[in-house]
């Protein structure tokens, strides 16, 4: 009986698993082989092998400070979002209305536009004569306008708009299994509104929390189109300079390194936020 | 420990009268049941003891201290939800101590008050669990120690044996009521397992639609309904319809198709009437109300025989006689009973 289920299971996983051999194991590796190559003024890459573009990489503190404003745009992001998304989702959760899903749809309209419209609509909006300045002017808050496009700060509000849904739907599916009967319980035990929220309801959500916040900052950190059409190269983050390297100056191998230096900085603090996050959630069932 | 009044409590879900002036004055250490069928508003009215649902007309007090608008958490009460509602993130020992630190009690007596509750519980070494860790009925017995340790003043369970195997639902009712009695505290149940409610309870409250139906004791409940909704929510009934002739004494005289009966009623019953009759209360060859009839099924269960009887006017009414009674299906058959043992309706 077991070896059949186990037969079974193992054929269903196999059109996944082609897709994710195909299409993510062996790019992975051809970059990372790429990333080890010499480089050529006339091909791709040169002959034979060498670590010299990852040591460019790690000396050179131009890099790191992209790396650094990568990593801190990352982490606003995903701190914001938390703490914008949260109300929403938990407001979601417990509401029992016809309008909700109405304001599911609301929630994930971020999505609904497409990547390059939106990025332009912001364009508008962040500009220097756009709607935001335009409307501080004319109240007579400001008189030169603020600086939004073309900045860190002007890309990570940006990126706060899109991946909003990314943290609320993660975090609802989470409130919603919460039973509202434990909520309920500690107030009978006299815990107020806060107490009972702090005590119960947050423990319980931190799946939630953790599910969204580790989407919402790998999102961030790979973003490419919103950084590159707002961020100019005041905002400038890894994923751009990765494109400027492969596709503006042609410089394959060097290119291919920086990319899987930028992934395996990445992967080095997911791992390190799950051990964290686990440990945070080991009394949850 | 306190008394409880409920006071013309009225509540609406927009436009629905979900309760209708409820009133209902709960003696301390009582033990009361609220009973009727779903969307009766029991729940409901618990909920508003309980203060979450707001009360849109009437009063609630504890003693006497006003609670109409006091906030869950300041009403001093001990809740145990029908699906225990355990903090799974916490140990028995913590879930315990939620209510207590709350309360600010200091670290070495709430030790010694959860050690307490849950030797009362029979938990006792059980502390360390995660609910998780512990079957239905343990964690059950859980969820009523939380509820016990911050020695509420009123106790509220809301269906608490739902979810527990028919077993297990039978030691717990004798179990809680034994609890509830020890400790002393005044505890309103809800229910919509009559069998529960007759055997736990001081006083039993039947309610229909909102309303309250009949309030009173078991015995009252069962002997005495108030209502042919209540003689057949509680146990099973014969019902016959019938007019009232007259008095003789204590006893009422009904014309009936089965013939002229008499029985017990409420002072001022007249006109068109349900006479009802339990079907253990009737006697095969009684001459006392005798009525007769052919007997169309007999079926043996094991402590009783089950037998029903068609009238000549087509009604059928069903009898619990002893289990060797001998009855023979098709039959005649003379089933009579006490005029003590009869109750009229009004219809």
């Amino acid at each position: 009986m077991i070896a059949a289920t186990r037969k079974r299971v193992w054929w269903m996983i196999v059109p996944a698993l082609v897709l994710l051999v195909g299409f993510l194991v062996l790019p992975y590796a051809s970059i990372v082989v790429m990333s080890l190559r010499t480089a050529d003024t006339r091909a791709v890459y040169g002959e034979g092998f060498t670590l010299s573009h990852y040591a460019q990489i790690v000396t050179d503190p131009f890099i790191w400070g992209i790396v650094g404003r990568s990593l801190r745009m990352g982490l606003t992001v995903t701190v914001v979002t938390l703490l914008l998304g949260y109300p929403v989702a938990y407001h979601l959760a417990n509401l029992r209305s016809r309008w909700a899903s109405m304001l599911y749809i609301f929630v994930i309209s971020p999505l609904l536009v497409g990547m390059v419209v939106r990025t332009f609509a912001w364009m508008i909006i962040l500009s220097n004569n756009g709607v935001i300045n335009g409307a501080l002017k004319s109240l007579g808050l400001i008189e030169r306008p603020i600086l939004l496009l073309n900045t860190p700060l002007g890309v990570t509000i940006a990126l706060i708009h899109v991946f909003l849904p990314f943290v609320i739907l993660p975090l609802l599916g989470n409130l919603q299994a919460i039973s509202p009967d434990l909520a309920a319980a500690g107030r009978s035990l006299g815990a107020s509104r806060l107490r009972t929220f702090l005590k119960v309801t947050l423990p319980l959500s931190l799946p939630g929390i953790q599910a969204g916040a580790i989407l919402v900052f790998v999102l961030s950190i790979s973003a490419y189109v919103t950084p590159a059409m707002l961020g100019g190269t005041r905002g400038r983050t890894m994923s751009v300079l990765v494109v400027q390297y492969l596709v503006d100056s042609f410089r394959w191998p060097a290119g291919a390194a920086l990319a899987i230096f930028m992934s395996a900085i990445t992967l080095a603090i997911i791992v390190v936020y799950l051990r964290l996050t686990a440990r945070a959630m080991r009394r949850l069932p | 420990m306190t008394t409880l009044t409920l006071d013309g409590i009225d509540k609406f879900y927009g436009d629905l009268h979900i309760l209708k002036d409820i009133n209902l004055e709960v003696g301390q250490g009582e033990f009361i049941s609220l009973l009727g069928p779903s969307g009766c508003g029991k729940t409901t009215t618990l909920r508003c003891i309980a203060g979450f649902e707001p009360i849109d007309r009437g009063r609630l007090l504890f003693g006497t201290r006003e609670m109409t608008n006091v906030a869950p958490e300041h009403r001093d009460l001990g809740m145990v939800f029908q699906s225990y509602a355990l903090f799974p993130h916490m140990t028995v020992a913590e879930n315990l101590a939620f209510g207590l630190e709350v309360r600010k009690v200091a670290p070495a007596e709430r030790a010694a008050r959860i050690a307490k509750v849950l030797e009362m519980v029979r938990l006792a070494g059980y502390e360390g669990r995660f609910p998780r860790e512990l079957s239905g009925g343990q964690q059950q017995r859980v969820a009523l120690a939380r509820a016990l340790v911050i020695e509420p003043a009123v106790l509220l369970l809301d269906e608490p044996l739902a979810n527990l195997d028919a077993a297990l639902r039978d030691d717990m009712r004798f179990f809680i009521r034994d609890l509830q009695q020890r400790v002393g505290i005044t505890t309103i149940y809800v229910t919509h397992d009559q069998s529960e409610a007759l055997v736990m309870s001081d006083r039993i409250v039947v309610m229909e639609k909102g309303v309250v139906a009949q309030c009173g004791t078991p015995k009252e409940i069962y002997e005495r309904p108030a209502s042919r909704m209540v003689a057949g929510f509680i146990g099973h009934s014969d019902v016959i319809e019938g007019t009232v002739l007259g008095r003789e004494g204590a006893m009422i005289v009904v014309e009936t198709a089965a013939g002229r009966l008499r029985a017990h009623g409420p002072e001022a019953v007249s006109g068109p009437v349900h006479l009802m009759i339990r079907p253990e209360k009737l006697r095969p060859g009684l001459a006392e109300n005798a009525m007769t009839g052919r007997v169309k099924k007999a079926v043996y269960q094991g402590s009783a025989l089950l037998v029903v009887v068609e009238l000549p006017s087509g009604q059928e009414i069903s009898a619990l006689l002893d289990a060797d009674a001998a009855v023979a299906v098709g039959a005649e058959l003379t089933l009579g009973f006490a005029a003590r043992h009869g109750w009229v309706i009004a219809r």
